[in-house]
C-alpha cells in the first residue's frame, strides 16, 4: 500500500516537473524573443537615424558643390527613410509609448523630407540663396533636434524594455533550473525511500521465509516430542490406575474374608446365646450344631441387626469389587495393543445384532442397518464400541413406543461417520457430558449398569484416532455419532 | 496327614496370611507353616547364607507365594526357586490379587504349579485354599540331589 502511494507520488512529481519545465522553457523562449525584438527595434531606429543623417549630409554637399553624386546619394538615402520608418512602425506596434513616439517622429521626418525636397528643387533651379535660407530656416525650426530627441526617447524606452526583458528571461531560466533541480531531488528522495521500503520488505520476507523453514523443520520434532510426552503421561496414568486397582483389591480381600469370618462367629455366638437361654428355661440337652437356634425377644432383634449390618458390608464390598474390576478392565483395554485390519462394518454390526437377538425379540425392536463403509481399524475395539452402543439403545427404549434403531454411515474427508440412532427415552442435554464419565449415569435408574460402557466406548474411539458425540433430547431418542479414520495405521 | 511337608507362606498382608492359614487348617492340613512377610526374609531362608539353597536338599517344601511384595516381586523369587537345582522340585502356588492373563502366563512359563487369584468372594477363596489340601497328599519328598 505504502509502495503504491509512493510510486503514485513519484509519478505525479515527475509529471509536475515535466509540465513546469515545458512551461518555463516556453516562457524563457518568449522572454528571449522579446529581448531580440527590443534589439531589433533599437537597430531599426539607429538605421533610420543614419539614413536621415546621410540624406542631410547629401543635401548639404549638393548645396555646397552642386555635384550630382551628392544628389544621388541624398536621393538614395531619402528613398530608404520611409520604408525604414514603416518597418519601425511595424516592429514597435506592440508598444503604445513607442507608437506615440513614432507618430511624433514620422511628423518630424515628413517635415524634414519636405524641407529636403524644397532644398534640392531650389538648388536645381539655381536659386541657391533660397536654398540656403531654407537650410537656415530648417536649422532654426530644429526639426533635426526633434528627430534626435524622439529617437533618443525611443532608444531609452527600448533600453528600459531590454533590461526588463533580460531580467525576465534570466528569472525564467533560473526558475526552470530550480524546478528541474528540485524535482530531480524529490525524485531521487522518493526513489531512495522506495528502495529502502523495498529492501526492508524483502528483508522481512526473507526473515519470514527463514522462520517458516525453521518452524517447519521444528514442527515434526515438536510433534514427536509432544506425542512422546503424551504417551508417557498416558502410560503413567494407565500404570497408576492398574496399581491402584490392584492395591485396593488387596484390603478388600481381607475385609470380605474377615466379614465372612465374623458371620461364622455370629452363628456361633447366637447358638451359644440360644443354648444358654434354653438352659435357663429348661436345663435340657441342646444339640450344639443346631442350624437354626431359636432366639427370643431382645436376642432375636440383636441377631437381625447383626445380619443387617453384615449384609450392608458385604453388598458394599461387592459393589466396590465391581468398580475396581471395571477400572482394571479399562486400564487393561488401554494397554492392549490394537491391530489394524480391514473391517466390513456392516458385517461386524450384523454379527453384534445377532448376538443381541434375544433382547431384541423381547423388546420388540426393529434394527435397521444401512450400507456402511469398510475401514481399517481394530476389530475387537470396534466390536466393543458398537455392541455397547447397540446394547444401550436396546436397553433404554421407551416402554410405550415400539423401538426402532438405525445405523447409518457415510464417508467424509478420510473419515467414516457412523450414526446409531434410536427412538428411546433420550438423554437430557445437561447430562451429555456426564454420560461419558466413568461410573456416571443419567436419567431414571431403573436398569442395571455400572456407568462404564460409554466411558469405555469413548476411550476406545479416541485410541482409534476418532471422535464421538451425542445429540439427544429427553423422550425423543438419541443419536450417537462416531467419526473414525478410514485408514487407521495404529501406533497411537 | 503326617506328611513332613513344610509350607512356606510368603505373604506381606497379615490379613491374607491369617485367612490362608485358617483355611488350610480347616481343610485338615496340620503341616508346619512358616510365614514370611517380605521377600528378603523368604529369600534368606530359601537360599541360606551362601545363596545355594543346599540346606533344603531332600526336604519337602511347598511354597505359597504372593506376587506383590513390598521389597521385591514374587516373580523374581519364583524364577530363582525354579532355577535352583535343590529347590526347583518344590511346588509353588502363586496366590495373588492379579488375574491379568499376561501375569498368569508368565508365572506358568516360569514353572509355577498352581496360580490362584485371591477373589473378593470369600467362598471361592476358601474353596481354592482348601483344594490345596488335595495337593499335599500327592507331594513327595524329592530325592536328594548331589
Amino acid at each position: 500500500m505504502g509502495q503504491v502511494l509512493l510510486l503514485s507520488a513519484a509519478f505525479l512529481v515527475l509529471v509536475a516537473i515535466s509540465t513546469a519545465s515545458v512551461l518555463l522553457v516556453n516562457k524563457a523562449r518568449d522572454d528571449s524573443s522579446w529581448v531580440v525584438h527590443t534589439i531589433e527595434v533599437e537597430n531599426q531606429t539607429n538605421a533610420l537615424l543614419l539614413e536621415i543623417r546621410r540624406a542631410e549630409s547629401g543635401a548639404r554637399g549638393y548645396l555646397l558643390t552642386g555635384g550630382s553624386e551628392f544628389l544621388a546619394d541624398h536621393q538614395d538615402a531619402v528613398a530608404r527613410i520611409i520604408p525604414d520608418l514603416d518597418r519601425l512602425d511595424h516592429l514597435a506596434a506592440d508598444n503604445p509609448a513607442q507608437v506615440e513616439n513614432l507618430k511624433k517622429l514620422r511628423a518630424a521626418i515628413e517635415i524634414r523630407l519636405d524641407q529636403f525636397a524644397r532644398e534640392t528643387r531650389f538648388v536645381k533651379q539655381g536659386k541657391l540663396p533660397d536654398a540656403a535660407a531654407l537650410v537656415r530656416e530648417a536649422a532654426a525650426s530644429d526639426t533635426t533636434g526633434t528627430i534626435r530627441e524622439v529617437a533618443d526617447a525611443m532608444r531609452a524606452e527600448e533600453d528600459r524594455l531590454f533590461n526588463l526583458r533580460t531580467a525576465n528571461a534570466d528569472r525564467s531560466e533560473q526558475l526552470a533550473t530550480l524546478v528541474t533541480i528540485a524535482g530531480s531531488a524529490m525524485v531521487i528522495v522518493l526513489a531512495a525511500i522506495s528502495i529502502f521500503l523495498v529492501r526492508r520488505s524483502a528483508r522481512a520476507r526473507d526473515e519470514a521465509e527463514a522462520a517458516l523453514r525453521d518452524s517447519n523443520l521444528n514442527l515434526e520434532a515438536t510433534i514427536d516430542e509432544r506425542t512422546a510426552d503424551l504417551r508417557e503421561a498416558n502410560d503413567e496414568i494407565q500404570r497408576f490406575a492398574y496399581i491402584v486397582s490392584h492395591d485396593l483389591r488387596s484390603p478388600l480381600v481381607n475385609i470380605m474374608g474377615f466379614t465372612s469370618e465374623l458371620e461364622e462367629l455370629r452363628g456361633d455366638i447366637f447358638r451359644r446365646i440360644a443354648s444358654l437361654a434354653r438352659a435357663d428355661a429348661a436345663p435340657a440337652l441342646v444339640p450344639a450344631d443346631q442350624e437354626e437356634p431359636e432366639l427370643r425377644g431382645e436376642d432375636s432383634r440383636l441377631s437381625q441387626d447383626f445380619s443387617e449390618a453384615l449384609g450392608f458390608i458385604k453388598s458394599s464390598i461387592d459393589k466396590m469389587d465391581r468398580l475396581i474390576n471395571a477400572i482394571l478392565n479399562l486400564t487393561r483395554e488401554g494397554r492392549r495393543t490394537f491391530v489394524p485390519e480391514r473391517i466390513n462394518i456392516r458385517e461386524l454390526i450384523e454379527a453384534i445384532v445377532s448376538t443381541l437377538a434375544h433382547q431384541v425379540a423381547e423388546a420388540g425392536v426393529k434394527i435397521d442397518v444401512d450400507s456402511l463403509p469398510s475401514i481399517v481399524s481394530d476389530r475387537l475395539a470396534l466390536e466393543q464400541i458398537f455392541s455397547n452402543l447397540l446394547d444401550n439403545a436396546v436397553k433404554y427404549l421407551r416402554p410405550d413406543v415400539p423401538g426402532a434403531i438405525s445405523v447409518r454411515g457415510r464417508t467424509k474427508l478420510g473419515f467414516a461417520v457412523l450414526e446409531i440412532s434410536d427412538n428411546g427415552r433420550g438423554i437430557d442435554p445437561k447430562d451429555h457430558q456426564r454420560i461419558f464419565d466413568l461410573f456416571r449415569r443419567a436419567g431414571t435408574q431403573d436398569k442395571p449398569g455400572q456407568g462404564i460402557g460409554l466411558a469405555h466406548v469413548r476411550a476406545l474411539v479416541r485410541r482409534l484416532g476418532g471422535t464421538m458425540s451425542v445429540s439427544s433430547e429427553l423422550n425423543s431418542g438419541s443419536t450417537f455419532t462416531i467419526t473414525l479414520p478410514i485408514n487407521w495405521s495404529g501406533g497411537t | 496327614m503326617s506328611n513332613p511337608v513344610t509350607i512356606l507362606m510368603i505373604e506381606d498382608d497379615e490379613g491374607h496370611a491369617r485367612l490362608i492359614e485358617r483355611n488350610i487348617r480347616r481343610s485338615g492340613v496340620n503341616n508346619e507353616i512358616i510365614p514370611f512377610s517380605n521377600g528378603t526374609a523368604a529369600v534368606k531362608y530359601l537360599f541360606g547364607g551362601d545363596g545355594t539353597g543346599q540346606h533344603h536338599n531332600g526336604q519337602a517344601l511347598l511354597i505359597l507365594l504372593d506376587l506383590n511384595l513390598p521389597d521385591m516381586t514374587g516373580i523374581d523369587i519364583l524364577r530363582r526357586i525354579k532355577e535352583n537345582k535343590f529347590l526347583k522340585s518344590a511346588p509353588v502356588v502363586v496366590l495373588t490379587t492379579t488375574d491379568d492373563s499376561q501375569e498368569v502366563k508368565r508365572c506358568y512359563e516360569l514353572g509355577c504349579n498352581v496360580y490362584i487369584t485371591k477373589p473378593v468372594n470369600y467362598e471361592s477363596f476358601a474353596n481354592a485354599i482348601r483344594q490345596l489340601g488335595l495337593f499335599f497328599s500327592v507331594i513327595q519328598v524329592p530325592p536328594a540331589v548331589s
